[in-house]
């Protein structure tokens, strides 16, 4: 185990070292100027000349790429060119608030998916599962964008319960997460469904049945944990994809996260913020594969060996 | 001890409890603690770029930094150039030497007064290169600005004191509109001493003072108590970042907004159901379609004549704009002195616009790459409208949507036939929509992106720079524009005219006709 966990942080380092430079060189070709995002609608060419050469925008590709890797490896993101802040600081700011997102909807995904799955496992055919599968088929087919509207329509506008969008206590984090979540609890429902169903008809299950266990424990110990495997592997990429922040949702809910700052800096071509979250953010999703890959080994010792 | 509880905790026990959290949580509504909603609140598409005011070359930070800070000019909601730090001002005979009286007895909002001083110390952070702020062209017609700017000299000689109550100011040529100039953001004066977060915790003299700045959620303010001008009527003032139109409509029937601009989408929605909430004004803002006439057919006035008459504007601005809008004889807003309301827009007549190509040289038409935005759905629609009309007198258009970035820098390098286009002023003067879009020195990023160039409108529009007398300029730009006009190098399409849902309980607020045109000093939730 402990091998397995070096062995993967050691290959940390050149898996960044791509990205960054995968990075650079997309962020060189895609058309869009900097600076002209620096300037606003109307400029002089002498401005806009004088601003590229103090930020070594006219510098050769290999000569700002070198410049900027030694600042990361001093542990300096620099500075985004529009706010002039440093970018680390920002996306440290930001990040924690994605987390609470993140955290909140993988909560709900992973209680109401995983449940819904294994209910309707219980009884293929029967009136639980075809709901839970009407709820997953529904969840998977409706796009983020419009379930969260929609949410907003009848929570915030229609009943007042919950207020439309924004940063604050919980009430504020039960639509965001109830919007990032449905994907997940679809997905999730799925696919326990179809691991419990494999794993329903094995022989141990029949004996744990056999040796008189209450139909709880034979559902929810034996067969449930042989079907971790499958729902680990989605929990695992859905966690990856919420940490790296989730546009549509940030923007629909003018939550203050990570994905509104991304998009924001590529809107703007902010070459700074743009490399600086792109490195973040692979670094939180190597470490939540780790991660996953560890749950593996746990739920599963057979992977640790391999 | 662990694993036992693990063991004996079940399933689906786990499940039901969290679920039932989730209920709880859900109940618990209404208690958000980075949210309190009191007083005034606003919104912003964005979060500003910093509350510097050197820094202010987009429309959330110069809104934010015309709250907590003056020029010596200033803007009402309706674009009339009012006195700000400065009380009277005056111009010698050529509008080329001006002198600025300064406010006595102001304060910063840390208690520090305001003197001549500071704005010659604001203008050289300007225009300073260590500044990098990106917008030096307001105060680049001061005599020595442009040296200043280059790092080529060590001040700026057209800035001198006249002790600590006067600024005069000597342009390198006569410039009448300069007062405006002054007005805007990029001009406000800041105190003398600035801490290093000085864009994060800013110092004004302004109505409003700092308070709080949560990035992407929220900014906060207070009222000035000792303001010039007489202290805000509301106690705070809150500024969320709200990035999405529908959710700010969701916001605003929430009562957690106190004015939303209406979604396009739901303009007929609003005027039927909350006919009686609605702020109607027309915004001093262009929407056109820039020919690039330095590119192929374009280059030929009659084929652009022809696509202006091919064209049935009215149509597509009452289906696809929701009629918020008038439609356009010229690029100056109607509400500017030097627009003419008696010139007639281009007449929707395809028989014209078949003989014109056909004069041209173009009886079966061309094909023609049109640039739109993909982040403006709107002007997408618009896109497709034009397509369609422009079809049927045999022009192909092509439709090119790339992100706003992409589009702004391929229309700069004169890369794109046609692009569809808006022009926010930037301060309420038709030179504003006359040099920056018309002037051969204004091509590409300067705002002229039509590559119009003739040498009879250049020297026009200089010699209406230099003209003092009001009536004598206005005379000038309806000139200049008729000819202008006449050579067609846009697609006229209209003036927007704003649509803005206010709280009933609102009072004092009226929709501005410039972004910096509305401080919040005169509006109240009663």
């Amino acid at each position: 185990m402990i091998r397995l966990v070096v062995g993967r942080l050691l290959a940390i380092v050149p898996t960044l070292f791509g990205v960054l430079v995968v990075a650079f060189l997309l962020l060189n070709v895609i058309p869009g100027d900097p600076v002209a995002e620096m300037v606003g609608e109307r400029a002089d060419s002498a401005t806009i000349v004088r601003l590229r050469a103090e930020l070594h925008l006219d510098e050769p590709v290999p000569v700002q790429f070198g410049h900027y890797l030694w600042g990361v490896v001093r542990g300096d993101l620099g500075r985004s060119y529009i706010t002039q802040r440093p970018v680390l600081g920002d996306l440290a700011e930001r990040f924690p608030k994605t987390l609470q997102l993140a955290g909140a909807a993988m909560l709900l995904a992973a209680t109401c998916g995983i449940a819904l799955g294994v209910l309707a496992a219980i009884r293929p055919g029967g009136a639980v599962d075809r709901f839970s599968m009407f709820i997953a088929y529904v969840g998977v087919s409706f796009p983020v964008y419009w379930v969260g509207l929609l949410l907003i329509l009848l929570f915030a506008v229609a009943l007042q319960w919950l207020p439309p969008s924004g940063y604050g206590g919980i009430a504020f984090l039960v639509l965001p997460a109830l919007t990032l979540g449905t994907r997940s609890i679809a997905f999730l429902a799925r696919m326990t469904r179809g691991a419990m169903l494999d794993v329903l008809p094995a022989d141990f299950v029949r004996t744990a049945r056999a040796k008189g266990l209450p139909e709880r424990r034979v559902i929810g110990r034996h067969a449930f944990r042989n079907a971790l495997l499958p729902i680990i592997t989605v929990l695992g990429l859905d966690v990856g994809n919420y940490l790296t922040g989730s546009i549509l949702t940030e923007t629909i809910f003018s939550w203050p996260g990570v994905g509104r700052y991304v998009l924001l800096a590529i809107q703007k071509r902010d070459l700074p913020a743009i490399q600086g979250s792109i490195l973040f953010l692979s670094v939180i999703f190597v470490l939540v594969n780790l991660l996953t890959d560890v749950l593996y080994a746990k739920a599963d010792p057979r992977v640790a060996y391999d | 001890m662990l694993r036992h509880l693990l063991r004996t905790v079940n399933l689906f026990d786990t499940a039901t409890s969290a679920l039932f959290l989730c209920f709880l949580a859900a109940c618990h509504a209404r208690s958000g603690g980075g949210n309190e909603l009191r007083g005034l609140v606003y919104y912003e598409s964005n979060d500003p770029r910093s509350l510097d005011p050197a820094l202010s070359t987009d429309v959330p930070t110069g809104e934010m930094v015309s709250l907590l800070f003056d020029g010596l000019t200033q803007f009402d909601p309706d674009g009339k150039l009012l006195p700000g730090l400065s009380d009277r001002w005056t111009a010698d005979k050529r509008a080329q030497r001006y002198v600025f009286h300064v406010r006595s007895g102001v304060t910063f909002h840390d208690g520090h007064p305001f003197v001549a001083a500071d704005v010659k110390r604001s203008f050289l952070r300007v225009l300073n290169p260590a500044t990098h702020g990106g917008r030096v062209w307001p105060l680049l017609p001061i005599a020595g600005a442009q040296d200043y700017a280059d790092g080529r000299a060590l001040g700026v000689r057209g800035i001198e004191l006249l002790g600590d109550s006067a600024v005069v100011f000597t342009l390198t040529q006569p410039l009448a509109v300069f007062p405006k100039f002054l007005a805007m953001p990029v001009a406000a004066i800041v105190p003398s001493s600035l801490a290093p977060d000085f864009g994060q915790r800013p110092i004004g003299t302004g109505p409003w003072r700092f308070v709080a700045w949560e990035h992407d959620d929220y900014l906060r303010f207070a009222r000035n108590p000792s303001y010039w001008g007489g202290a805000p009527r509301a106690e705070s003032l809150t500024v969320r970042i709200v990035p999405e139109p529908l959710t700010r409509a969701a916001e605003f029937l929430a009562g957690r907004l106190s004015v939303a601009e209406i979604p396009f989408g739901e303009t007929m929605k609003w005027e039927h159901e909350h006919a009686d909430w609605l702020h109607r004004k027309a915004a001093l803002r262009v929407v056109y379609v820039a020919l690039n006439n330095r590119r192929g057919p374009l280059r030929d006035p009659n084929v652009r004549r022809a696509i202006n008459h091919a064209v049935n504007i009215p149509q597509i601005l009452s289906t696809v704009w929701n009629s918020r809008g008038i439609a356009a004889a010229g690029s100056i807003p109607p509400a500017l002195g030097g627009s003419d309301p008696t010139r007639r827009p281009y007449a929707y007549d395809t028989t014209e616009a078949r003989r014109l190509l056909r004069a041209a040289g173009y009886p079966d038409g061309f094909a023609v790459q049109l640039w739109r935005s993909g982040t403006n759905v709107e002007l997408g629609r618009v896109a497709q409208a034009l397509q369609a009309q422009l079809s049927a007198v045999g022009i192909r258009v092509e439709i090119v949507s790339r992100d706003a970035s992409s589009m702004r820098e391929a229309a700069r390098k004169g890369e794109t036939d046609i692009a569809l286009l808006d022009w926010w002023a930037d301060y309420p003067d038709a030179d504003n929509f006359l040099y920056p879009l018309f002037h051969s020195t204004s091509f590409g990023p300067g705002g002229n992106v039509s590559f119009y160039s003739d040498p009879v409108t250049d020297s026009l529009i200089l010699t209406a720079r230099r003209t003092v007398d009001q009536q004598a300029r206005e005379a000038l730009y309806r000139r200049i524009e008729t000819r202008v006009f006449r050579a067609a190098p846009w697609i006229y399409l209209w003036f927007p005219i704003d649509l803005w849902a206010a709280q009933p309980s609102l009072d004092g607020w009226d929709v501005p006709v410039i972004f910096n045109g509305q401080r919040w000093i005169k509006a109240h939730p009663k």
